[in-house]
């Protein structure tokens, strides 16, 4: 039976390629993701392992607050008095604070030197630090010396003995290129520079504590013992009535530090493997589709095995061998094409300035999930075809003509109309309680369901849905009455057909209104609640220079210019979990925001000293006005009295604080400044204003002034950013529902090469069979669109009734867009079955006819 | 207008090359008269549908002209057989005559759909009633028994008016009561409309309804009957086959 199964394959290789195609494609995005994860996972191991060499590390003992981001802050900081007592050690070689924090360095073409998204650092230099290697020039000296990095130095033009700016913990600094230095691992785009230990201290800690302090051992003492000699001295040495420092072998700081990379990675991981699950649930319906045809057109043969001899098991066996041959050849080259994928997107980001490791980031993991992905999806999409195909009666191979009867649609009907129900109560308790606890993980699997429900009654829905979308193609005598026909003659796998593009197009609809959702929510929040003229903006990973702010404040036509600081802190109350803070002068409450109050005045508030907490995170903490919470930020812990509740999808964090508490939590060169809002003295010239704006921020090369009408474009095209990255990933999916289509027009039409010959022999042209295959082609792609953005628009209809807490609250569907998506549908329709339909139109009339 | 229908001039017809190759047809002349219902019949293998292929413009002779309604379509190019086959020949196969997504009368005026022409309603109903159909139109063929299917075949064959029908085997997968129906309604359609029929048969009794039968062995034409009864039929294929 083995070898019936692999004849068969080889007798019908291009039957079966776009099958392993279809697994391929799938496969190769898991493996893909796999294998980007591989190697951002060591890109970043590699930056630890080679920037993390001290021997022990002294830490704040307790978890803290700090810089707001994953990973970050997660300490108390240690006071730099420390680096004293812990040289005297027995043992120590050096000990170096971490003494970092973001700059921005101005290129030979006056611009900000950054690639994308990747942050910009400056470290304080010392020779004795093992990660950092001059290779020319000196170190800096003084205030107005810098060294560059490598790779930084490539990319910002400059060349040693070069002057420049470096903005340095708020400030401008002109400052000149006096070295080169090496680190020995791609820094994944980070731009970095070297300043004096001076100047570290002041920008980076100007309260006298590090993140961190690095110990260096002498020859012949290990990492544990040079642990344990440091501790009693930072307990003797610590500030009175605060938890002292601790000290960690360098082993241990690397783990933690890969730890926390892991975390951040893993969802990223996450995020793109429902991607590639979508693409293999879409590829596995082309399985599924390619086995019942090929059941469907054998079972002559099959009769006749089993007339021979064959058991049902014996036929169930072959077939199930061969979807497995399609799984392991689809999946091993899916593996490949997976491997390719990454490595050109190495290039790419490469080209954008963004160094990845290396390595090739194979590994037997990744080979193995992949295949057994790959194989194991292709089985159980052939295992109901294989399962009819083995219950042939064996008198079936003496008839003439053999046809399977069309399996009763009702049971698959029923399964489908039960889950859209369930998934449609599911919706609508969520819609009615958006309030209740877990009503987006209700909404989530309501929406699972309703997709699911739809592909079951699909079928159903086919017969009617295209009898009514082929109506107006009737006039293509006989070209629309022929495709019409042959698209309801099979509704269940016109349906399958259909599904795998409905999927996608239902992703992309939600997308779509998601975005358009978003876009709108914003401009309407930004309308409601910004009465400001100009607002200064950062890239996201930067923030804007305190002298830039103070620069603005002293123009005479600026009324007020209100900076929006963040920081995270941790609250011991209720979840004991870290929240985001933002600062803000109480004075710019009713100056340049207008807030909604659901309870207490905002402005008193924040004057009184209080904090004002967002109206979901009180009600998911349980607290209300006059409650004590207990902050934590780098620092003292410190208590402060909740004095409103507000609803403000603009400050959009959890907690508001008045700028001096923030200030007292987190340090200010810790806090990240991304939106400072500009009011102009009433009377002013704004355009004359915006002129005086745009030069006054210049020189700090990363700020840009906006109206507010820019403002809500620039958050706008960051939406239209991600949607992009979302339209790529689903266009793989898309990609396969094509040749899911292409699949099934081609195997119709070998199913029906004796009523194509018919066709022929009466007189039907070429041009004209053609057509038919391509009208059938298009009402299968609008099909499966239509349905799917129907159902993807109506789930994402229903996001800002359930979330109108985070911010979405103004429901906008791009008709426009959706409509596009439609016409591209015919165009897809038309693309997929150019191949079938010359494949059909190069059938000889002849053996069309006298085919068996 | 010529009284010949179809002629085939010293037809060859080769399947294959070198050691294993066939002569289907070896070298046939001869003149189909129009009006006639001409029968072709032989045994197994002796090239009497290859034969008719060939006169039909759906085989390609190797050597040896076909004409057809005067055109000589031996060299057409498959668009202009294409049209000739659309415009001035009707066929009716032995099984799998009719689309199966079409109704009965969507089969039948396919040959008018696909040339785009307008359906002569009076000619329609006068083709319907004479099958007896009337009753079987909107359903789809496999609601219909052998027999009926088989007549909406011819129906669909005579719509168009071609110069000449082409059947092969139309009775192979009928019982005798259904086969004396449909001959019936073909030799009726060359008796009062003025049809041309050439069909291929290995039964007698079917070869009997015409006003001619031609015998074939091995590609070659080896005898001929006019005006056959199933007695004389049988009678020159014994004769052909000692």
């Amino acid at each position: 039976m083995n070898r019936v199964a692999v004849r068969a394959i080889r007798a019908h290789l291009v039957r079966f390629c776009l099958s392993v195609l279809a697994v391929a494609l799938g496969v190769a995005f898991v493996a893909g993701t796999f294998a980007l994860r591989t190697m951002l996972g060591s890109t970043f191991a590699d930056i630890i392992a080679t920037t993390t060499l001290g021997d022990a590390y002294v830490r704040g003992a307790d978890d803290a607050g700090g810089a707001a981001g994953p990973g970050a802050g997660t300490h108390n900081r240690v006071p730099l008095s420390l680096v004293g007592p812990i040289e005297q050690v027995d043992g120590v070689a050096a000990a170096l604070p971490d003494l970092q924090g973001p700059v921005v360095l101005v290129g030979a073409d006056g611009t900000a030197v950054q690639s994308t998204q990747a942050p910009s650092f400056a470290f304080a230099y010392d020779s004795r630090d093992r990660a950092v290697r001059l290779v020319a020039g000196h170190p800096p000296r003084g205030p107005g010396e810098v060294v560059v990095e490598q790779t930084t130095l490539d990319a910002s033009g400059l060349a040693v003995g070069d002057d420049t700016t470096l903005v340095v913990g708020g400030e401008l600094r002109p400052v000149r290129v006096v070295g080169v230095a090496e680190i020995g691992a791609a820094l994944a785009g980070a731009t970095v520079v070297f300043v004096d230990r001076a100047t570290a201290e002041a920008a980076f800690a100007p309260d006298g504590t590090a993140v961190s302090i690095a110990v260096n051992a002498e020859p012949g003492v290990t990492e544990q013992q040079l642990a344990d000699r440091l501790g009693p001295v930072l307990r003797q040495d610590a500030t009175p009535g605060a938890p002292p420092a601790v000290a960690i072998t360098g082993d241990e700081m690397r783990a933690e530090a890969t730890e926390s990379i892991e975390e951040v990675l893993g969802f990223v991981t996450t995020f793109l493997l429902v991607f590639a699950g979508v693409s293999l649930f879409v590829g596995a319906f082309i399985i599924a589709n390619t086995f019942a045809m090929w059941v469907r057109q054998r079972t002559r043969e099959l009769a006749l095995l089993r007339a021979v001899g064959a058991s049902p098991l014996q036929v169930f066996g072959s077939i199930v061998l061969q979807a497995a041959l399609v799984g392991v050849v689809g999946a091993v080259l899916g593996v490949a094409g997976g491997l390719g994928l990454v490595v050109l997107l190495r290039r790419v980001m490469a080209s954008f300035g963004m160094d990845l490791t290396g390595r090739v980031p194979l590994d037997a993991f990744t080979v193995v999930v992949s295949v057994l992905l790959g194989t194991l999806v292709s089985v159980a999409a052939a295992a109901v075809p294989a399962r009819r195909a083995a219950l042939v009666p064996p008198v079936d191979a003496l008839r003439d003509e053999v046809t399977l009867p069309e399996r009763s649609l009702v049971r698959r009907a029923l399964v489908g109309a039960t889950l859209l129900l369930v998934g449609a109560a599911a919706i609508s308790r969520a819609l009615l309680r958006p309030e209740a606890d877990g009503a987006d993980r209700m909404l989530g699997l309501g929406a699972c369901a309703v997709v699911l429900g739809v592909l079951g009654v699909a079928p159903v829905v086919a017969r009617g849905a295209l009898t009514a979308l082929g109506a107006p193609l009737l006039v293509l005598r006989p070209v629309g009455r022929l495709a019409r026909g042959n698209v309801v003659r099979h509704p269940r796998r016109t349906a399958n057909t259909a599904g795998a593009l409905m999927i996608g197009m239902a992703l992309v609809g939600a997308s779509a209104v998601i975005a358009a959702t978003a876009q709108a929510s914003t401009r309407a929040i930004v309308t409601r609640e910004a009465s400001t003229d100009f607002i200064l903006r950062v890239a996201p990973a930067g923030t804007v220079p305190a002298q830039a702010v103070a620069d603005v404040r002293a123009l005479p036509d600026v009324r007020a210019a209100d900076a929006f600081a963040t920081a995270a802190v941790r609250v011991a109350q209720g979840d004991d979990g870290s929240f985001t803070v933002t600062g803000v002068d109480p004075e710019a409450i009713g100056r340049s925001v207008r807030t909604t109050e659901v309870q207490g005045s905002f402005r008193d508030a924040l004057a009184r000293g209080d904090v004002a907490v967002q109206r979901t995170t009180a009600r998911d903490e349980g607290w209300r006005v006059g409650d004590e919470l207990t902050l934590t930020g780098t620092g003292e812990p410190r208590s402060v009295r909740i004095g409103a509740v507000i609803d403000s999808p603009a400050f959009g964090v959890p907690l508001v604080a008045p700028q001096a508490v923030l200030d007292e939590l987190v340090p200010a060169d810790q806090q990240q400044v991304t939106t400072v809002f500009v009011t102009a003295v009433p009377g002013t010239d704004l355009e004359e204003l915006r002129g005086e704006l745009t030069t006054t921020v210049l020189p700090y090369v990363v700020v840009t002034v906006m109206d507010p009408e820019q403002f809500v474009s620039d958050l706008a095209e960051q939406v239209d950013r991600v949607l992009v990255i979302l339209y790529a990933l689903l266009g793989l999916s898309v990609v396969i529902a094509v040749l899911g289509i292409v699949n099934t027009l081609a195997l119709s039409v070998i199913e029906r090469t004796r009523e194509i010959g018919l066709l022929r022999a009466v007189g039907l042209g070429r041009v004209q069979l053609g057509s038919t295959i391509t009208v059938e082609s298009v009402l299968t792609a609008v099909f499966g669109t239509a349905v799917g953005l129907v159902v993807g628009v109506a789930l994402a209809a229903t996001l800002p009734t359930v979330f109108a807490d985070r911010g979405l609250r103004t429901l906008a569907v791009p008709w426009g867009s959706l409509l596009v998506m439609l016409a591209l549908a015919v165009v897809v329709g038309v693309l997929a079955a150019v191949w079938p339909a010359i494949r059909a139109a190069r059938l000889p009339v002849l053996l069309a006819v006298s085919a068996e | 207008m010529s009284d010949v229908i179809a002629s085939a001039n010293d037809l060859v017809k080769v399947y294959g090359e070198g050691p294993t190759a066939v002569r289907a047809l070896d070298g046939i002349d001869v003149d189909l008269v129009r009006g006639e219902l001409t029968a072709v019949m032989g045994p197994s293998g002796s090239g009497k549908s290859t034969f008719m292929h060939c006169l039909a413009g759906l085989d390609r002779p190797t050597s040896g002209s076909v004409v057809v309604d005067g055109a000589e379509v031996s060299r057409w190019s498959e668009r202009r057989l294409t049209h000739l086959r659309r415009t001035r020949v009707g066929f009716v196969f032995q099984s799998y005559n009719l689309v199966p997504t079409l109704t009965a009368l969507e089969n039948i005026t396919l040959p008018l759909d696909i040339a785009r022409r307008p359906v002569d309603r009076q000619h329609l109903d006068l083709v319907v009633r004479t099958l007896g159909l009337g009753d079987r139109l909107d359903h789809k063929p496999s609601e219909l028994s052998g027999g009926q299917q088989q007549r909406v075949a011819c129906a669909r064959a005579l719509i168009a008016r071609p110069a000449v029908v082409f059947a092969d085997e139309p009775t192979g997968n009928l019982d005798s009561a259904s086969s004396a129906e449909v001959l019936g309604f073909l030799r009726r359609s060359v008796d009062e409309l003025g049809q041309s029929v050439v069909m291929v048969t290995h039964d007698p009794t079917s070869a009997g309804f015409a006003h001619r039968v031609l015998f074939l062995a091995d590609g070659r034409l080896v005898g001929e009957l006019r005006d056959p009864t199933p007695a004389t039929v049988l009678e020159q294929l014994g004769a052909a086959g000692r």
